[in-house]
């Protein structure tokens, strides 16, 4: 009986488990580098392209602010969700979060965008407004006809024979100038974002 | 002797931080981080921080989520009925901003500062564990050290 209350107590107040038990701190309080936290700048130039903020799926957590001579993203922790796709998207390597860059050059993988320029046939009213002020119509055809018509095949979207073609939406820039001259809301800019993964050599 | 008492009160308190965590609306991803503070890797009780669903026992109210407009009223009452000292953090963006929730017709009302006083928020969608637990360690000894000095 003796002898077994002298054990539990040598057994129980080994010095180890006393400063186990009352200066216990174990847990790993530091982020691993792999952790993807919020982007960060590398330091290299913004252009201001915006696919960043285009490509955000959250609201207000991204701003391409101008700095000066340049621009700079801003990222807004408690907006911002870490998913590290506006560091994916961006051409030029501005941002950087965890390993997403590594990764990206490794599986060689990019984030392809490209806009559809969609017009409902129903209510459109060939009023041309939406040819007339596309930037880049302006651009291809200088001598672009103020209803919309055009000689040149190098435009977006003309007006011919009394109809709206869509010719090259591929050149669109999604500045969505037609959707806002548009009297009908007849014409839609759709993204289309697409991942892609270069196979091979 | 009031300092000796005072003292001791302070280093129990730091060292056991009852905690009760409340979900607003969320997509359950920080649920899950705080529960991953209860895991063995990150082990939540060594610091002496205890999880309970009662706020009635709580120090440390978790709010979680997006503030749907069922909860407004029920976040407020949960609040009142933690006992002094109390603090409440916000975890994760949804407390902060409504994250991707907070858009054109959808049904929330965050920020939770709104509805109730919030001492601290760790943004992040979902935080870490180990920011959860740094948040609620630096925010504790702050919030209940010398509490009874401070009221009078
Ligand atoms: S990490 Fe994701 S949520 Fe955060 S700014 Fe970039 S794209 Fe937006
Ligand atoms: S950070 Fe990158 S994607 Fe964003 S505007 Fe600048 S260059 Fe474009
Ligand atoms: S979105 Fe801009 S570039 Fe594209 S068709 Fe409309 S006006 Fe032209
Ligand atoms: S502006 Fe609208 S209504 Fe006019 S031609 Fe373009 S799509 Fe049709």
């Amino acid at each position: 009986m003796g002898f077994s209350i002298i054990w539990y107590l040598r057994e129980f107040l080994r010095a180890e488990w006393l400063r186990n038990f009352f200066f216990a701190k174990t847990a790993p309080l530091v982020d691993p580098p792999y952790f993807r936290g919020y982007p960060a700048l590398t330091g290299k130039e913004c252009t201001h392209c915006l696919s960043c903020m285009m490509i955000c799926p959250t609201p207000g957590a991204i701003e391409v602010l101008r700095d000066g001579e340049t621009w700079t993203p801003h990222i807004y922790p408690g907006h911002c969700i870490r998913c590290g796709l506006c560091v994916e998207a961006c051409p030029e390597d501005v941002l950087d979060a965890g390993r997403v860059l590594e990764t990206q050059k490794r599986d060689r993988t990019d984030i392809s965008v490209r806009y559809q320029v969609t017009v409902n046939p129903d209510t459109c009213v060939r009023c041309g407004n939406c040819v007339v002020a596309c930037p880049v119509n302006k651009e291809a055809d200088p001598q672009l006809g103020a209803g919309g018509t055009s000689a040149n095949d190098e435009v977006i979207m003309k007006i011919h024979r009394g109809n709206l073609w869509v010719v090259h939406d591929e050149k669109c820039t999604g500045c969505k100038t037609c959707e806002s001259v548009c009297p009908t809301t007849a014409i839609r800019i759709a993204r289309v974002a697409e991942g892609r993964q270069e196979v091979g050599k | 002797m009031t300092d000796m008492l005072q003292k001791l009160k302070n280093a129990v308190r730091s060292r056991s931080i009852h905690v009760a965590y409340v979900d607003t609306g969320s997509c359950n991803g920080c649920d899950i981080e705080v529960l991953a503070c209860l895991s063995p890797r990150y082990d939540l009780e060594q610091y002496g921080i205890y999880v309970h669903n009662n706020p009635r026992e709580a120090d440390i109210l978790l709010v979680i989520g997006c503030c749907t407009p069922q909860w407004e009223d029920k976040l407020k009452g949960i609040w009142e009925k933690i006992p002094e000292p109390k603090a409440a953090i916000a975890i994760g963006n949804c407390p902060v901003s409504g994250c991707v929730f907070n858009r054109e017709g959808s049904y929330v009302n965050p920020p939770a500062s709104k509805h109730i006083p919030i001492a601290a928020s760790v943004p992040g969608c979902p935080p870490r564990p180990t920011e959860i637990i740094r948040a609620v360690l630096s925010l504790a000894p702050t919030i209940f050290a010398d509490y009874e000095e401070k009221r009078q």
